[in-house]
């Protein structure tokens, strides 16, 4: 199979599933944006109306964090589980095992996209002003992109090899939910080094903090943490490829006699 | 003749719960050659469909050698292949073209041909999930047929949809294989193994146990089903 092929493939599969999900629904693609605003409300619900959030703005300030780590989460958990919802095809076929969670992972580009064009309009009705600095929003959502493919991969490989990792990545995302400052500041953190560390160790965190500096104060966001960013994203994408490289067959075995 | 398809002391082991390496058969020697067709026979978990897989390039055996003469496409001669219900037989049929490696125009192309086949009047354009059995089965025979690769490897799909669409697919088959296509065919169907292939094997016990023409092989394994207790 040409790359061209496999792109083709990775494209038609991720917008035949949204297709085949859409009809399953009354409300059809509408559950692209309705689900994660639910998401958002809930949230609002607890830490606002409830605990009386501090932090200024906070609905938006909720919604630039939740909007984003959604993305991540769920694609992160299909992909998980990608390779065997696929078992049947890769029973009968012998294409490249990562088409699966990468179809899965460009499904949640395609939502996503629906998703920051309602974060935009929800901005500009909520008097925020587009500026210049807006446009970094196209290379953190590419970085973000990575990330996912990374994690989604590697994610996929490991429940290949026991089931047990799939409950491991749901709590992890949980964890991640509270550690990456979505209903909290991270600059709030007093400690400098503790923050710095966050932002270091976890490229959610970062990436969030990121995406209300453009969106929220219109800032460009520092050069340095976008490198960390890309560090990161290519630290789990590049082990990810070679081990698929490597491991076609296994994953096929490993799956298929499950 | 040239051979597409040569294993050499083929071996494959799985893990299972009660045996963390269980062979599935060992020792096989088998070469499929241009325009070939072979029959596949043995009992329901002999291995014949993980030695389909392992012809396929679907896994890696787990010792001996494999080869596939240069350029050849092998691939399994699948009905339905990764079939959503919710997505029309047209949808599907498409998605179905494209696993099967060929390009998107190629794909576009024959969704004719294959609703033409199928014969499901406007049902090819509803979701899969309100088709009958027979209807799935007839989308999934118009779409395998579009498989393009030398070397077909058939695993007891053959048996599908009523007396008038099961000779109109054997019809079709018959057609397709009938030019320098190599078939390596599972089939527990005598008649069908008479009538399309030119060599037998059957796999017992994790071994080629016989291996010659279809009516001697046929009826070694009549005679070795009549022994089983």
């Amino acid at each position: 199979m040409t790359l061209s092929q496999a792109v083709t493939l990775v494209d038609t599969l991720a917008r035949f599933h949204l297709k085949g999900e859409s009809r399953q629904y009354f409300l059809g693609y509408l559950w692209w944006v309705l689900e994660p605003l639910l998401y958002v409300a809930v949230f609002y619900l607890v830490f606002d109306v409830l605990l009386g959030s501090r932090q200024p703005d906070f609905l938006y300030f909720l919604m630039v964090g939740k909007l984003t780590f959604i993305w991540f989460s769920k694609s992160v958990n299909q992909a998980a589980g990608s390779l065997e919802a696929n078992k049947g095809l890769m029973a009968q076929t012998n294409l490249r095992k990562e088409l699966f969670p990468l179809a899965v992972i460009h499904q949640g580009v395609y939502r996503q996209l629906a998703v920051f064009g309602f974060l935009i309009c929800f901005l500009l009705m909520g008097g925020y002003l587009p500026s210049v600095a807006w446009l970094w929003l196209i290379p953190l959502a590419l970085l973000q992109a990575m990330l996912i493919a990374g994690c989604g991969l590697l994610a996929a490989l490991l429940v290949s090899l026991r089931r047990d990792f799939r409950l491991v990545i749901q709590l992890g995302t949980v964890f991640l939910l509270f550690m990456s400052g979505i209903f909290w500041d991270l600059n709030a953190i007093a400690d400098a080094r503790l923050r710095d560390g966050l932002l270091v160790l976890n490229p959610l965190a970062n990436l969030i903090d990121c995406y209300r500096q453009v969106l929220m104060l219109g800032e460009a966001p520092k050069a340095i943490r976008l490198i960390w960013l890309l560090g990161e994203s290519l630290l789990l994408l590049i082990p990810a490829w070679v081990a698929y490289d490597r491991l076609q067959f296994w994953i096929a075995r490993q799956v298929v006699t499950r | 003749m040239t051979a597409l398809l040569t294993l050499t002391d083929v071996s494959m082991h799985f893990s299972r719960e009660a045996d963390s390496r269980y062979a599935v058969f060992g020792g096989i020697n088998l070469k499929v050659g241009a325009g070939e067709c072979v029959a596949l026979i043995g009992r329901n978990g002999s291995g014949k469909s993980t030695l389909l897989r392992v012809m396929a390039k679907i896994f890696a055996p787990t010792s001996g050698s494999v080869s596939w003469a240069p350029g050849v496409a092998v691939s399994l001669l699948t009905l339905g292949l990764g079939f959503r219900p919710d997505l029309s037989g047209r949808d599907n049929a498409y998605l179905s073209c494209l696993l099967l490696g060929l390009s998107r125009d190629e794909a576009t192309q024959s969704l004719s041909q294959i609703e033409a086949f199928c014969d499901i009047g406007t049902f090819f354009d509803e979701p899969v999930r309100s088709y009958s059995a027979g209807m799935r089965a007839r989308l999934g025979f118009g779409t395998a047929l579009m498989n393009r690769s030398q070397v077909i490897l058939i695993d007891e799909t053959l048996s599908v949809g009523d007396q008038q669409f099961r000779e109109k697919a054997r019809e079709a088959l018959e057609r397709e294989l009938a030019g320098d296509r190599s078939v390596v065919l599972v089939s527990h169907a005598e008649q069908q193994v008479q009538r399309l292939c030119q060599r037998a094997v059957l796999l017992e016990n994790g071994v080629i146990a016989a291996e010659g023409s279809p009516d001697d092989v046929l009826a070694e394994y009549a005679a070795t089903i009549g022994k089983t207790p």
